[in-house]
């Protein structure tokens, strides 16, 4: 289609609405047809999906377009917007997360617009989302929340060993792992390609102990450093004595189901676990038959390294697609789900396993209802680093994400062998990509 | 060259086909042998031309620019191929692609054999048996390699609890955990999946061999090993040799099975070249290099397709 | 003598295929009882007891409820049949054309054309999805059926033509011959004495076209997008794996259900095929 016909097209559905407008006197009826389409992850926690359903009839009420939500497997997501840049076609809006914009940025719509009015309204972004979301200082994605993490442990069998706070730091954790895994129930920690666990384990498990993959500038890789090889060794040591070692063929989804069966006494993962269990409390019960959300607590972020704590939460974020053929309607469908009673809405049914990407949403009265164990979400957003870092979160950075590099060489170490060798060889790798 | 036709059936060795003498008319034309041929090919042609011929042609050139998702590529040679050949993944891909293919045929081919001499002969239930047995082979692979992949699950897996409540095992075996043992998974569901095919294919070889064959052997004294290997196997040889060659393609260029038993990992060590592909050119956005990626795999099938057709070419003389 | 022989009857033969039957269909067994087993048991502890792996004393439907309620799965049988269908039907029409052309007609470039044929056979689907997808965008079929339905013959083709050449190879000159004398062009020879008694091999064929269509993944992954359109691998894969939750019995469910359609087309046929298979393996 070329850009006449689109804009004589336009002129037409223009004349119509303006017709339609004046003869009826309500929202603009856009040519029969006009769909927006708009793919995101299946939620971890399902009640929120269903709650984007339910308000897909009223947004497609106040559009004048018919609003469908198309939710896949997360790890699906990058494939299919690759497949759908490259042929031209498929949805309007994406879901993006971490610093993909970067990566896409040639196939996205300015919408600085709609991010700026926001963000104004409500109280300015988190400073991970700039950097995910900005290229060129314009806004190539709208800012939507953030999946913050924790540990989730479980209070009745640390109490056994005489924990009753959990462990402020990596060498306490894994002295409280190993007497657990002793008795049959280790910590559970994903290495797997999947987007969330390993990611958020991995990188701050790196920049905790003072490593890093490249410099502030961003062109020079340190990666072969004193503070990463130590956190190597330390992984190494960890996995052996307090992981369940079959977290290798791990993704998002095993350490939830290994925690809700009791096979694990803690892992780092969002609130699902704790959501799920409570959400469920009649199906999901622990040894003595009790509910077992009654037993778990939250501890965040991350114990820490030598270096101090780190944490990398998820950013996420929607972009509208340059081949969408309704951008502006695509935009006015962002502004509506930000309108604060509908994202609020989503925002409350979330109980803190997403949270805002403006700092507003944290003096919401929902704050103030939710069980104990899910207050450490709440200013979680705050402190989240960026991938990249130390240097800025450009494109480079996402390719190396997207490769699973840093996830990977803690993967290789624990799988035997130096840790000497799985440095160098993601060094290589790092250096394949930000050097050239 | 019209040749008149010569006496009938009695000249059925002749090598060219016998023309009657060139009839006029409306029906001259779907005479012609090549403007026949041209006629009945020309779908096919079309089809697989505007389908594979001419995007084979824009992969290549694909493999030749540095194109990523969104970004229009230029010409950089043969710079993705290199890259590829000095990524340590992609040597474990193709080192797996081949240990892969290596063994599922060798197995397949085995145990597709026997089971087919079992099909061949007579018994109650033989239909029923026949039927089932080309289930693998049926159900869509993403499907049944799901089962597989909830067979070898991590934490709850059942073959651990065979084994566990067996007394083999004390602790659980890292079937998809583990680069080594991810293989053999892989081996043993891609196995599973092809047998049937094999079987059924060599039944129907089974079936064209003359019985009386095989009595004049067992008159003569050979018992059944030296039957199977003196008698059956030689004329065998040519179907074998077909069904081999249309496993390795699909095996070596695997895609589904990897992709739904461990996405290529644990860290990438159970990759094969597609899946590879797919993720260097999908999932990270970098399509040229995924692309040329792909093209490894085509001179490993021809070289493989070449030699035996060869040597089916040879049998066959 | 009687008794040796009927213990080595046991050994070699009733043994082996009792193994091979168990060890073919007990994946099968495990989705079914996966499939009407309640959540609860799923994920218990390994070691746990009361568990249970091979059978369950509390059959439950929920999970084929779910499944045919809660997903658009009917929709995506319906769309699978529908497209292994119609491209059966056209790589069947392409296959028995190029198969009669390559093995009975003599023409320049003959072999060169059958090899290339077969050669197309080589190039692997992941080398070609990409270029596809912009001959899809071009011609608009992005999201459509006939994505699919256009390039699955490009991998169904190349096989039913070599399963139908080496048929035709095995049907004598002679009937044409004699059907030529009695006064049919070539072309009528070919469509009224050799396809008919090339049914088999057609049956076979198109079995088998219709089982590689059913089991495509990477094209229609690529290719569609709307749940309502996808296939039945692509849409239990995208759509009943959600988020941190495997929904295993909605998932053995499902495999279950879309293995049924392939598998009763298999059952009328399966005699043919095996007839069908014999036939051109002769050739």
């Amino acid at each position: 289609m070329t850009t006449s016909t689109l804009n004589r097209r336009g002129f037409l559905q223009g004349s119509a609405a303006v017709i339609g407008l004046t003869a009826a006197g309500r929202a603009p009826a856009f040519a029969q047809g006009t769909k927006l389409h708009m793919v995101r992850w299946v939620d971890f926690i399902p009640e929120a999906d269903v709650e984007l359903k339910r308000q897909a009839p009223e947004a497609s009420k106040a559009l004048g377009a018919e609003v469908t939500f198309e939710f896949i497997n997360a790890n699906d997501l990058q494939p299919r917007i690759t497949a759908a840049i490259q042929s031209g076609s498929g949805a309007d809006i994406f879901q993006m997360l971490y610093n993909w914009p970067q990566l896409y940025a040639n196939g996205l719509v300015d919408v600085s617009d709609v991010a700026e009015a926001v963000a104004k309204a409500q109280g300015g972004f988190y400073d991970a989302f700039p950097a995910a979301c900005k290229v060129g200082g314009k806004w190539l994605a709208v800012p939507h929340s953030t999946g913050g993490n924790a540990v989730a442990w479980r209070k009745s069998w640390h109490a056994e060993i005489g924990i009753t706070e959990f462990p402020k730091t990596m060498d306490a954790w894994r002295e409280v792992g190993k007497k657990l895994k002793a008795k049959g129930k280790p910590v559970g920690q994903a290495l797997g390609h999947s987007f969330g666990d390993p990611p958020t384990f991995a990188y701050p498990l790196l920049w905790s102990f003072g490593g890093a993959e490249t410099d502030p500038s961003g062109k020079k890789v340190i990666l072969n450093s004193k503070g990463t090889l130590e956190s190597l060794k330390f992984m190494q040591a960890f996995w052996k004595d307090a992981c369940d070692e079959g977290g290798l063929a791990w993704d998002d989804t095993n350490n939830n189901r290994a925690f809700h069966a009791g096979e694990i006494s803690s892992t780092l993962n969002g609130a699902s676990i704790y959501i799920v269990a409570k959400r469920q409390k009649d199906k999901i019960k622990d040894e003595k038959g009790e509910p077992l959300y009654l037993d778990i607590d939250h501890a965040a972020p991350l114990p820490a390294g030598p270096a101090g704590q780190a944490a990398l939460y998820v950013p996420f974020q929607h972009a509208v697609m340059k081949h969408s053929r309704n951008v502006k309607l695509a935009k006015d469908l962002l502004t509506w789900l930000h309108q604060k009673e509908n994202y609020g809405k989503w925002f409350e049914v979330n109980e803190g396993y997403s949270v805002g990407a403006a700092k507003a949403w944290e003096e919401h009265p929902m704050w103030a209802r939710v069980d104990k164990p899910l207050q450490v979400f709440r200013r979680a957003a705050r402190q989240t680093k960026m991938l990249g870092y130390q240097g800025p979160a450009t494109a480079k950075a996402t390719e190396s994400y997207s490769k699973y590099i840093i996830v990977d060489m803690y993967a290789k170490a624990v799988q035997g062998g130096k840790a000497e060798d799985a440095l160098k060889w993601a060094e290589a790798e790092l250096k394949k990509i930000y050097e050239g | 060259m019209k040749k008149p036709i010569a006496g009938g059936s009695a000249r059925v060795e002749v090598l060219a086909p016998p023309r009657t003498a060139r009839r006029g008319g409306a029906g001259a034309w779907l005479e012609n042998e090549r403007l026949l041929a041209a006629m009945l090919l020309t779908p096919t042609v079309l089809l697989l031309g505007l389908f594979i011929a001419y995007p084979f042609v824009m992969g290549v050139w694909l493999a030749l620019s540095n194109t990523s998702v969104g970004n229009v590529g230029e010409f950089v040679g043969l710079r993705n191929f290199y890259k590829a050949w000095n990524d340590s993944i992609f040597r474990t891909a193709f080192w797996n692609t081949t240990w892969y293919t290596a063994w599922a045929t060798v197995f397949k081919l085995t145990l597709g054999m026997w089971l087919a001499l079992l099909l061949n002969r007579s018994f109650r239930g033989k239909r029923i048996v026949r039927a089932s047995m080309l289930l693998p082979f049926i159900v869509p692979t993403v499907l049944s390699t799901f089962a597989w992949r909830w067979m070898f699950d991590p934490t709850f897996s059942v073959l651990n609890w065979l084994l566990y409540r067996g007394g083999f095992i004390t602790t659980k075996l890292p079937f998809l955990s583990d680069g080594a043992y991810g293989m053999w998974c892989a081996i043993a569901v891609n196995t599973w999946r092809g047998m049937p095919f094999f079987a059924i294919t060599l039944l129907a070889g089974l079936q064209t061999i003359n019985p009386d064959l095989h009595e004049a052997a067992s008159l003569d004294g050979a018992n059944g090993w030296h039957r199977f290997w003196n008698v059956t196997w030689p004329l065998l040889k040519p179907v074998t040799l077909v069904v081999v060659v249309f496993s390795i393609i699909q095996t070596f260029s695997d895609f589904q099975l990897i992709y739904v038993l461990t996405g290529g990992g644990p860290a990438n060590s159970t990759h094969l070249i597609a899946t590879y592909a797919y993720q260097v050119g999908v999932a990270t956005g970098l399509l040229g290099e995924g692309a040329a990626i792909s093209l490894f795999m085509l001179p490993v099938l021809f070289v493989v397709v070449w030699l035996q057709l060869r040597y089916l070419r040879r049998l066959e003389a | 003598m009687v008794i040796e022989r009927r213990w080595k009857k046991w050994v070699y033969f009733y043994i082996p295929l009792t193994l091979f039957v168990i060890g073919t269909l007990f994946p099968f067994y495990w989705m079914f009882v996966t499939a009407i087993r309640p959540d609860a048991e799923l994920y218990r502890s390994w070691r746990a007891a009361t568990n249970t792996p091979f059978w369950t004393l509390q059959p439950t439907l929920d999970h084929f409820r779910d499944l045919l309620e809660k997903t658009t799965f009917p929709q995506w049988l319906w769309n699978t049949f529908f497209i292994a269908c119609v491209s059966t039907v056209i790589s069947l029409f392409c296959g028995l054309l190029a198969g009669y052309a390559l093995a009975r007609l003599k023409f320049p470039m003959a072999g060169m054309l059958g090899t290339s044929i077969f050669v197309t056979y080589l190039v692997p689907p992941t080398l070609l999805f990409i270029p596809l997808a912009d001959i899809i965008r071009s011609f608009q079929l992005g999201n459509t059926p006939w994505a699919l339905i256009l390039t699955y013959p490009t991998f169904l083709i190349p096989f039913s033509t070599w399963l139908l050449m080496g048929y035709f190879k095995t049907i004598p000159k002679e009937l044409e011959e004699c059907a030529r004398i009695d006064g049919a062009t070539r072309f009528g020879a070919m469509i009224r004495i050799i396809f008919p008694i090339a049914v088999p091999g057609i049956l076979s064929a198109g079995i088998f076209a219709f089982t590689l269509s059913w089991n495509e993944f990477i094209y229609a992954l690529v290719f569609l997008s709307s749940p309502e359109k996808k296939t039945v691998p692509v849409g239990v894969v995208s759509e009943l794996i959600r988020g941190d939750i495997y929904f295993w019995g909605q998932l053995m469910a499902g495999a279950l259900l879309g293995s049924i359609p392939v598998a009763l087309v298999y059952s009328f046929f399966v005699e043919y095929y095996v007839t069908g298979l014999t036939g051109s393996v002769k050739g």
